[in-house]
Order: structure tokens, then C-alpha cells, then sequence
């Protein structure tokens, strides 16, 4: 069950994440014509908007589903996994659920009352609709909340089993593993050179003395 | 939990949570006659707490904004607060997403992802390292720059740090590198990303502040290369005097592979290149293939056109920027490279500099003082412009010193040009260059104006795409990933910035920004004071807390009170970002040392990492000192592209 919730929010926000490279082009696409063929779009801006907007908000879920907010790191990573999760059950029902409960209540009248005057932008004349836009407001609360339930059921099964249950793995920023494939680095290297280290330390010790 | 078996960290981290508890609660007054503001400040330390007991800051910072937004408008009209409530949060939350500052985040961070897979890290520290071998610390000093350079480019800390625990780490401490320098240089320079622009670090303070971007990104410029200039000097200086800390490299990883045209023409790529090809071209009975000298030749003639070609647009646009010759001119300065100790020793004050500093330094130096004894001819290259001068605005004082450096920059580097040296050249045409056009072109549109942040950041991301073609890593796979990480990360970033600003909404609901303001003034401080307050909290907020949480969550508490005090909030941005460095190198969440230490070898402890880096985070503080004394680092070059 949560690794279905974790899919869904995975799946739409990587299906969302390939907005970048629509972004990309469009507006590179832009500033040439705008430049060299001097013909601006005038939904051009609307259009960056949105695609940025939209891209961000499907995010959220599936950055929280591969814990990827960021958090302050002073004191949690010192606790046993225990009291991690009990400390994030409290703090997902006080803080995270009224939140993003409000976020879609409140992004669902929102988008209604769009939604009933077919409201359109006013950046430029002619603008495009917007209620589209803003329907994901809703839609991206709803699906916060989801896996902000699929993290607390999470956060309970740690308080019982005493560890984290598994996530399924994803790209992550920083790959030790390929970053050292892609340096041609092997374990042993790294090991090897340990003996430099210690015999720079034992330099040091007879150039000085004993260090306390 | 008992209290013995706490560990150290936890002490420390409870204690600054006990530091920040127990004041507030002394200060405030008792329940029954708290105002509204008192809860604000309330607010403030509860989310401070919550945030260190590691729970996602957004989400944080959204929950408790909307239950004391709530509270607010309680205390006005109970009736209809929810609805305010709702109203409110809804309507903070559209304005993030049609913020058309934050807009370029996605993109910078994707451009990002895209230069680190084209994994040119490897060539471009080789190069470097080859091209500055003979100065102190080399390695030491080629690892800055690469750093420098890619952080940059990337903005990615953690990855740059690793890469170069993988790649620097190893050859310094095979040259027998002193640990602690090698440590410190790796993740200091890892984290100059976040000061040079394009930084997303900016963006954020800008969409915060409300200040123009364009202008930070000017502003940020030069502090930026002045950081990483006074790095290298340190390196070198350290170098210099106690060899054993950074020691030359094995000559075997100091040689310069040649080819064998070269060494037909010239054995052992001593002679002087371009002399010795023209000469067997002339001479049409060389061993080695015309068409080959001829490539050689276009490729030795390259510097000279990099120096003349901005150096004539320079002329024509001398009555308003110089900045296209900073991009001319730093290029100059790599290809001279080692030639560069005759040429790195002149600019005073900061001792010898990295490359890039050359062309950044010739501009400052050059209108803010010295009145120019160079006296120097118009010479061939640009007749045409000297007739024309006579329509002109008459070529100011600082474009001929711009033009002499140039000239005896070209001069030096001929002067040495040997076959060595245009074999070291190529690789950095290969190397350092496509990274450098690529940031200088990204930052050259946004500082002139030619296209918005965004535009530029576009640009800047189909130019990742480009450099990626180019060197053969364009996959679906690379794409794909970055397209995923640069999702994730946006979501961070453009979440937290939801969070915080419907958090900042209520503080300023509840009224806590009065009474800050009002205690801030009552005070009674002088600007001085308010601005060296102002970065102590800032620099001690760094240590247990990161800086995008610092931006979204304490800039908007201060942004206000700068107008009390004449503070420029440009300025402010610009000294923010120079201490939130040290944010990077402070222990404990110091996150550079971590990912250094889990790519190093065993042996090398946390603490000599953490040892490594304190003398770098001085020279940040230092350099903070620099840039309050003398605002002019930072400030003139936005104040000369957009008046004041």
C-alpha cells in the first residue's frame, strides 16, 4: 500500500518534472524569434508561468515520498530511528496535516470560484485561462496529503519495528556510487591512500613530537 | 534516553534550543497579558525548535502559519477568521507560483545537472593543473579554480565537493599534501558556488527582498572572484612559505603529453610555437603536414584574438561597460597560465590570483584608481577605432589601462608561448573555456540587460544541453535524471518558499515585526552596530541551520528594519550571501565536510576536515570585513550598469 502511494506521487511528479525541458525550449524558442525574427509571443510569459508553476507544485509529493524537503539537521540525525518517527508522527499531525488539509480546502474554493467566471490572466490582453492553473492547487494539496498519510503509517511502522521501512530508490543529487564510476575511483584507491595519510601523520609527530 | 548516554552532538544541539527556549520565555510577559505580538515572537522560537527537531521545513513553517494566521485573525473577528485563514494561504501560495523571479530556479538548477554530467570536472583539473605547475601549491591552487569554475556552473555544493574528494582529494594527498589544506581547499572552494552568480542563493534573497536580481548578480560578481582570488593567495602564500604542506607533484603527473608533430618541429616543446611554425610553413619542407601546421597556427592565434576582439567591442562601447572585456581578458589570463607568475605578481594588494581574477582585477583597479601613468600608443590593431574617436566620446582613462594589461598580458604570453604551452592550451580550450563561455554568457545577458534572469537562465539550460552534445554524455538517461533531481529539488525550494511566506504573513499578522522593530530601535544603535549585529545573528543562525531556511525565514525580519537604518538592501544581499558561506563550512552541519569525508579515506578524521576549513572561514569573515569597508567591491559594478 504505501509503495503504491509512493508510486503515484513518483509518477506524477517525474511525469511533471519533463515540464523543465518543455520550459527550456519554449523559452529559448522565444528569445530567438523575439531577437532574430522579432515576432514575441505575448502568451509567452503566461505559458512560463504556468509550466513553472505547475511543475513545482506535482513536485511536492514526490519530493516528500523520496524525503527530499529539507530539514534541520542539529539533532535529528543523532536520535535512534524511534524516536525519529515519533518525534515526525507528532510534528506530520500538528503541523502537516492542518496545513495541507487548509491548502486544499481552501485551494478548492479557490479554483471554483475561478473555474466560475472562466477567469482568464490579466498580464496581457487576451491572456490565457488561468482556472486551469489554478485547479492544481487542489490537486497537488490532495496529493501532499496522501503521501503525508503514506508517511505517517510509515513513521508507525518504525515506532513498531524500530527501523525505517524501505523506499524505492530514485536519482539522488549526490550518487557516491557513480560519481566514483564516472571518476574511475575504486574502493581500494581510496583505500591505498590511507598510507600516505598515516605516513604524513607520522612526519608530523617526529618533525614535532608527540601531538596531545 | 537517559541523560549520560546523550552525545555530544545532541548536547550541543539541545543546548541551543535551551538558549533560545529559556529567553523567550523570560522575556515574555505572563499569559493573561500577552498581546498579539508577544505571540508572534512566540512563533518565531517554536518554529526555530521545530525546525532543529528535523521535521521538513516547509511543511513546518506551513502548519504553523496557518494555525497562528488563524489566531490572528481571531483576535480581530472571530467570525470569519477560518475563512481568512484560507484566504490568505491560498492566495500566498499562487503568488509563489506565479512568482516570476522564482522561475528561473528550476532552470539554473537544471543547467546545473546537466554541466555536472557532461563530467568535464576531470579534464578541466588536469588541464589546469598542467597549466599552472610551476607556482606554489599548484595543485592546491588548480583545485580552487576548478572548484571555483564548476561550483559555478553547477551551484550543485555537494556534488562538486565529492567529485573533487574523488578526483583532487587523492592526487594531493599522493603529492603528499598536508590533509588539512587539502581538505579545506576542496570544500571552500566547493562552496563558492553559492556567492558567484548565477547562484540560486540569490535568486531566493532577491525573490525575498524584492530586490532586483540583475543587480545582485552584478553585485556579486566581483566579491564572488575576490573570495576565490584571496583563497588562492592564501594557498600559495601558506605554500610558499612552509613547502612541506603542498609539495610539487611527481614530475610524471606534471609533463605535458606531446605529439609528434610537435616534437619533430621542436624536441623536447621547448621553442617558441608560433616563431617555429611560421618558420616551417614558409620553409614548405617540414617533416610534418601543412594542413596540421596551419590548425596549429589558427589555434596559437587564438589568444591574440581573444584580446583584440573584445578589446575593440570595448572601445566601441567605451562610453558605457566594460564587463565583455572581463570575459575577453580572463580568458587571456588562463592561456597564459604558468606564464602567469610574471603577470600574477603586478595586481597589488591581494598577492598572486588565480587566472580568472586577472580580467576581474584589471577592471576594478582600473576606474576606481590609479590615474593611469600608462601612457600607451594607439596602436595597429584597431585604426579604424582611433578614427573614429574623433566622433566619439574620447576613449576614458581606464580603457587604455584595460588595453595595456591586455597588450603586455599578450606580450608575456607570446613571449613564452612554447610548444608545451600550446598543447596545454588546447586542453584548456577543451576544458576551461566552453565552462567559462558558457557562465560568462549566461551572466553577460543578465548583467547587460540583453535578456531578464529567466531568459538567461533558458539560455543558460539549452546551453547545458549543448555542452552535454559536445562531449558525448547526452543520454535520455542523463536528461531524464536531471529532469527528475531538478524536479526535487524545485519542489524543495519552491515549497519552502510557500511555507515561509505564509509564516512571514502571520508573524506580520500578529504583529511580531513591531515589536522587533520597536525593541531594534529602541536599542539605539548606530548603522554600525545594527549591521554588525545584523551578521552575527546571521553568521551564528548558520551553524545549526541551513541557508535557504535562513533566507526564506529571518530575511523577511530584517528586510524591514534596513530602511531604519540607510542600510542599501543590495548591500545587505551582497554581505548575506558572502556569510552564509560560512554556513557551508561551520560545523556541525557543515555540509561540505560530510560529503568530503564520505568520499576520503579512513584515516582522515572529521576533525581534520573541520581543522582544514577554519582558516578558509576566516578569510570569508575577513572578506566580509573587506566588503563592509569597502562597499565599492560590490557595489560599483550595478551602480555603473544601472545608476543608483
Amino acid at each position: 500500500m504505501l509503495l503504491t502511494v509512493d508510486k503515484i506521487s513518483t509518477t506524477v511528479g517525474q511525469a511533471f518534472s519533463w515540464l523543465i525541458l518543455g520550459l527550456t525550449f519554449m523559452m529559448t524558442w522565444e528569445i530567438f524569434s523575439r531577437r532574430f525574427f522579432d515576432a514575441p509571443h505575448a502568451w509567452s510569459f503566461d505559458a512560463q508561468i504556468q509550466l513553472y508553476g505547475i511543475m513545482f507544485m506535482m513536485g511536492g509529493a514526490y519530493t516528500l515520498a523520496k524525503s527530499g524537503h529539507v530539514r534541520g539537521d542539529v539533532l535529528y540525525g543523532f536520535f535512534s530511528p524511534r524516536v525519529q518517527a515519533g518525534l515526525d508522527l507528532i510534528l506530520y499531525v500538528v503541523f502537516f496535516v492542518p496545513g495541507t488539509v487548509a491548502l486544499v480546502w481552501a485551494g478548492y474554493t479557490y479554483a471554483g470560484e475561478s473555474w466560475f467566471i472562466r477567469e482568464h490572466s490579466t498580464v496581457m490582453i487576451d491572456g490565457p485561462p488561468v482556472y486551469t492553473f489554478k485547479t492544481f492547487i487542489p490537486i497537488a494539496g490532495a496529493l501532499l496529503l496522501m503521501q503525508g498519510v503514506a508517511e505517517m503509517v510509515r513513521c508507525v511502522m518504525c515506532l513498531r519495528d524500530g527501523e525505517w521501512p524501505s523506499r524505492k530508490e530514485d536519482v539522488v543529487e549526490v550518487d557516491v556510487e557513480k560519481l566514483k564510476e564516472m571518476m574511475h575511483v575504486k574502493d581500494e584507491d581510496i583505500a591505498a591512500l590511507d598510507k600516505y595519510v598515516l605516513e604524513k601523520e607520522k612526519e608530523k609527530e617526529h618533525g614535532k613530537g608527540p601531538r596531545s | 534516553m537517559t541523560f549520560p548516554k546523550l552525545r555530544k552532538e545532541l548536547w550541543f544541539g539541545f543546548t541551543i534550543v535551551a538558549l533560545l527556549v529559556i529567553p523567550t520565555f523570560y522575556f515574555l510577559p505572563a499569559p493573561w497579558n500577552m498581546a498579539s505580538g508577544h505571540l508572534g515572537l512566540l512563533m518565531l522560537a517554536l518554529v526555530v525548535v521545530a525546525i532543529m527537531l528535523g521535521f521538513p521545513t516547509a511543511f513546518t513553517l506551513m502548519g504553523m502559519g496557518v494555525f497562528f494566521a488563524w489566531l490572528a485573525y481571531r483576535f480581530q473577528s472571530p467570525e470569519i477568521a477560518v475563512r481568512q485563514t484560507l484566504d490568505l494561504m491560498v492566495q500566498r501560495t499562487y503568488a509563489v507560483m506565479t512568482n516570476d523571479v522564482l522561475i528561473s530556479v528550476p532552470l539554473f538548477v537544471f543547467m546545473g545537472y546537466l554541466v555536472e554530467r557532461a563530467a568535464l570536472i576531470e579534464k578541466l583539473f588536469k588541464s589546469l593543473h598542467l597549466a599552472i605547475g610551476r607556482i606554489p601549491g599548484s595543485l592546491a591552487v588548480a583545485t580552487l579554480i576548478t572548484c571555483a569554475v564548476f561550483a559555478t556552473a553547477t551551484g550543485i555544493i555537494g556534488a562538486v565537493v565529492t567529485l573533487m574528494g574523488l578526483l583532487a582529494f587523492p592526487a594531493m594527498i599522493r603529492a603528499r599534501y598536508d590533509v588539512k589544506l587539502s581538505a579545506g581547499v576542496i570544500t571552500a572552494g566547493g562552496t563558492l558556488g553559492i556567492l558567484i552568480p548565477p547562484s540560486v542563493l540569490l535568486i531566493l534573497y532577491g525573490a525575498t527582498a524584492s530586490v532586483s536580481v540583475v543587480q545582485l548578480y552584478a553585485g556579486a560578481f566581483f566579491p564572488g572572484i575576490m573570495l576565490a582570488g584571496l583563497y588562492i593567495g592564501y594557498v600559495i602564500v601558506r605554500a610558499w612559505l612552509n613547502p612541506s604542506l603542498a609539495p610539487q607533484a611527481p614530475l610524471e603527473e606534471r609533463t605535458v603529453p606531446m605529439p609528434d608533430w610537435a616534437l619533430q618541429l621542436s624536441p623536447g616543446g621547448t621553442g617558441l610555437a608560433l616563431p617555429i611554425i611560421v618558420g616551417a610553413l614558409a620553409s614548405g619542407k617540414s617533416p610534418v603536414p601543412r594542413s596540421t601546421l596551419w590548425r596549429q597556427l589558427a589555434v596559437g592565434l587564438l589568444p591574440l584574438a581573444m584580446v583584440v576582439a573584445p578589446v575593440t567591442i570595448l572601445y566601441r562601447v567605451a562610453t558605457t561597460v566594460e564587463i565583455v572585456d572581463t570575459g575577453g581578458m580572463q580568458e587571456i589570463g588562463d592561456t597564459t597560465g604558468a606564464t602567469s607568475e610574471s603577470t600574477l605578481a603586478e595586481p597589488p594588494g591581494e598577492g598572486v590570483q588565480e587566472p580568472p581574477q586577472e580580467g576581474a582585477q584589471a577592471a576594478p583597479a582600473a576606474p576606481a584608481a590609479t590615474p593611469a601613468p600608462v601612457v600607451v600608443k594607439p596602436p595597429a590593431p584597431s585604426p579604424e577605432a582611433a578614427s573614429e574617436s574623433t566622433r566619439r566620446v574620447p576613449a576614458p582613462t581606464w580603457f587604455w589601462v584595460v588595453f595595456a594589461v591586455g597588450v603586455a598580458i599578450l606580450a608575456v604570453n607570446y613571449g613564452l608561448f612554447t610548444f608545451t604551452r600550446l598543447q596545454i592550451f588546447k586542453l584548456l580550450l577543451t576544458s576551461f573555456f566552453p565552462l567559462s563561455a558558457l557562465i560568462l554568457s549566461v551572466l553577460g545577458s543578465i548583467i547587460f540587460g540583453w535578456a531578464t534572469p529567466t531568459e538567461a537562465a533558458a539560455m543558460g539550460s539549452a546551453g547545458g544541453l549543448l555542452l552535454a552534445l559536445a562531449y558525448g554524455k547526452l543520454t535520455f538517461q542523463v536528461v531524464k535524471e536531471s529532469a527528475f533531481l531538478c524536479a526535487k529539488t524545485t519542489a524543495m525550494v519552491c515549497w519552502l518558499f510557500v511555507g515561509s511566506s505564509i509564516f512571514s504573513a502571520a508573524f506580520a499578522l500578529l504583529g511580531g515585526q513591531e515589536i522587533i522593530e520597536l525593541w531594534v530601535l529602541s536599542l539605539n544603535m548606530s548603522p554600525l552596530q545594527f549591521m554588525l549585529l545584523a551578521q552575527f545573528i546571521i553568521f551564528i543562525l548558520g551553524w545549526p541551520l541551513e541557508w535557504t531556511e535562513i533566507i526564506v525565514i529571518f530575511m523577511p525580519i530584517f528586510l524591514p528594519l534596513l530602511g531604519h537604518f540607510n542600510v542599501d538592501p543590495l548591500f545587505f544581499g551582497l554581505l548575506v550571501a558572502v556569510n552564509l558561506q560560512t554556513a557551508f563550512l561551520s560545523p556541525p552541519v557543515a555540509m561540505a565536510a560530510f560529503y568530503l569525508k564520505g568520499v576520503a579515506p579512513p584515516h582522515v578524521t572529521l576533525n581534520q576536515i573541520f581543522s582544514g576549513m577554519m582558516p578558509f572561514m576566516a578569510i570569508q569573515v575577513l572578506m566580509l570585513f573587506l566588503l563592509y569597508m569597502f562597499p565599492g567591491i560590490g557595489l560599483w559594478l550595478p551602480q555603473l550598469l544601472y545608476g543608483n
